[in-house]
């Protein structure tokens, strides 16, 4: 947690000669930039809530004064995660609020973007969290955040993406023919954190919603909910087939 | 109230997974209303015994019940259990005031700040009620434990090692509170090393010994007098006669044991010898003498009648 407030004050410092530009667009990109650096911090964050919200416990072995009382784990389990969400809203909406008044106070309009973008950060830290927390509750925290940072959608993408172009380029190997349909299937089902980056991605850039954007925020939040929920599940089995001693 | 039954515990350790055997076959029951004590030395399989009786551990075989229901992880029988652990695993960043309040509100119904207040001053912990568990000593922690069973009147309560790192002051005082809940109809299931604290306190007792119960009894029944054998101590220069044992002497004094049918032979022997006979009693036996005698001396398993027909 100090090593990333750390991160955040020095990276925080990179904005300050920014803020003094007169121009309008600089600002605009000054805020959008600052916007976007707040996310990362949150998604890390959220990252970090994922990892050690159930794995601390676990570590310490407190469990056993909460699961021999009345409290079955399913109950913990989701108050846990729920306390993690919470936090990670609270933050957002700080983040929110901040990026709010930094436009008033450059005199920039507000635009719907924001609230796009720290919503979908949101969304995308619930369901980071929850996969974190599936990860931490089963292995070791740091085997974990090894295993969420190397073996991801994006690595398995890049795989695919190299195995087609190696079958395009006449390489018609079997086992290159294998690896092209495991990393398509393993792509299709490690979690994303943003899975619908390509068609938002213009808001990011603009921070102007269309109309017909707003349904990706919905889109985003079932995919996440249904992730959370995946997870939850088998996080639980896990923490019910632990010994707690 | 609790009843287990042929309980097989296997751990799988170390890199190559090699099995432990923790419990082999552990049958024990537990009645209603019993200050029920568990001894046996290091490793013998009390603590593992316990984790089943909570659910925290998972049988490899065998049964448990408890109230009548196998014991599984948050279940509403833990409404009327607490449990106070050997290990001091908590919550280390509450303050000794959240903790206690944290640990009595998973009961599921509200604590009045009253009953809070009140037991940590029972226990002499209201002064340090603001401070960090990370930072109690563990004497501290103990008695946050001992706060978290007191606070709600629970029929069944569990103590691993309760007075451990307890000074002796609140050890008497604890010793005084667990005697009210018993009185109050409460059933306490201890495990612990100090065979004399479970003297004072249990009315019945197993030995547990390489994972299996050797021993369960009454107290009473476990340590009734040995009528074989009478124990005197006199006063004597001289020699004294072959069929005494365990003999000592400090000074003049001497402490022997007599096998029964050699008493009337001793008392012709004093009388004639002019021996100052200062004290000669059927020999009692202490649960420290029991448990060595058991565990040292591989007598054959002691189950009560009772327990042999709940079986």
């Amino acid at each position: 947690m100090a090593f990333l407030l750390l991160f955040a004050v020095l990276t925080g410092l990179e904005f300050v000669p920014q803020l003094f530009v007169p121009s309008g667009v600089q600002k605009f990109n000054t805020l959008r930039d600052i916007l976007g650096t707040l996310n990362f911090f949150l998604l890390l964050f959220a990252a970090g809530l994922g990892l050690f919200i159930i794995s601390a416990h676990l570590r310490n072995r407190s469990l056993k004064m909460v699961f021999t009382k009345p409290c079955p784990p399913y109950v913990w389990l989701g108050s846990a995660f729920l306390s993690a969400v919470i936090v990670a809203l609270l933050l957002d909406l700080i983040v929110l609020g901040g990026m709010t008044a930094l436009s008033l106070f450059w005199h920039l309009p507000v635009r719907t973007g924001l609230l796009f973008v720290s919503a979908d950060t949101f969304i995308a830290s619930i369901g980071l969290a929850a996969y974190l927390m599936l990860l931490a509750t089963v292995l070791h925290p740091a085997i974990a955040a090894i295993l969420a940072i190397i073996f991801n959608a994006d690595m398995f993408y890049d795989g695919f993406v190299w195995a087609q172009s190696a079958i395009r380029a006449g390489n018609h190997s079997a086992g290159l023919r294998v690896l092209d349909r495991a990393f398509h299937f393993l792509y299709l089902a490690a979690p994303i954190l943003h899975p619908f980056s390509r068609q938002t991605e213009n808001i990011y850039v603009s921070l102007r919603v269309m109309h017909d954007e707003w349904k990706y925020l919905l889109f985003s939040l079932g995919y996440s909910l249904a992730l959370s929920a995946f997870c939850y599940l088998i996080a639980l089995s896990a923490l019910q087939r632990k010994r707690h001693i | 109230m609790i009843r287990a039954e042929n309980v097989h515990v296997n751990f799988r350790r170390g890199p190559f997974r090699r099995q432990i055997q923790a419990l082999r076959g552990l049958s024990l029951e537990v009645r209603d209303g019993d200050f029920f004590a568990l001894v046996g030395q290091n490793g013998a399989g009390k603590s593992t015994a316990m984790y089943c009786f909570l659910g925290l551990l998972k049988p490899t075989s065998g049964s448990v019940e408890v109230m009548g229901l196998v014991p599984d992880l948050g279940r509403a029988v833990y409404s009327s259990v607490a449990y106070l652990p050997e290990e001091p695993h908590y919550h280390l960043y509450l303050t000794v005031e959240e903790a206690t309040r944290y640990y009595a509100s998973l009961y599921g119904h509200r604590v009045p700040e009253k009953a809070i207040h009140q037991t940590l001053e029972q226990l002499g912990l209201a002064e340090f009620k603001n401070l960090r568990l990370s930072k109690c000593s563990k004497g501290m922690k103990q008695k946050v434990g001992i706060a978290q069973c007191l606070i709600h009147e629970t029929q069944l309560l569990f103590l691993d090692e309760p007075t451990r790192g307890l000074d002796p002051i609140a050890v008497r005082e604890f010793r005084e509170t667990l005697r009210e809940i018993h009185k109050r109809g409460a059933t306490i299931v201890m495990n612990s090393h100090v065979l004399s604290e479970i003297e004072m306190l249990a009315n019945r007792v197993a030995i547990i010994e390489a994972g299996r119960v050797v021993a369960q009894d009454d107290l009473s029944s476990l340590l009734a007098p040995d009528r074989g054998l009478y124990s005197v101590t006199f006063e004597a220069n001289g020699s004294v006669p072959d069929y005494l044992s365990a003999v000592e002497r400090q000074g003049t004094v001497v402490t022997a044991q007599i096998p029964q049918d050699k008493l009337y032979d001793f008392m012709e022997f004093s009388r004639a010898s002019g021996l100052a006979l200062r004290e000669c009693s059927l020999k009692k036996t202490s649960l420290e003498d029991k448990f060595f005698h058991i565990v040292r001396g591989g007598q054959e398993p002691v189950i009560s009648a009772e327990s042999e027909r709940a079986k």
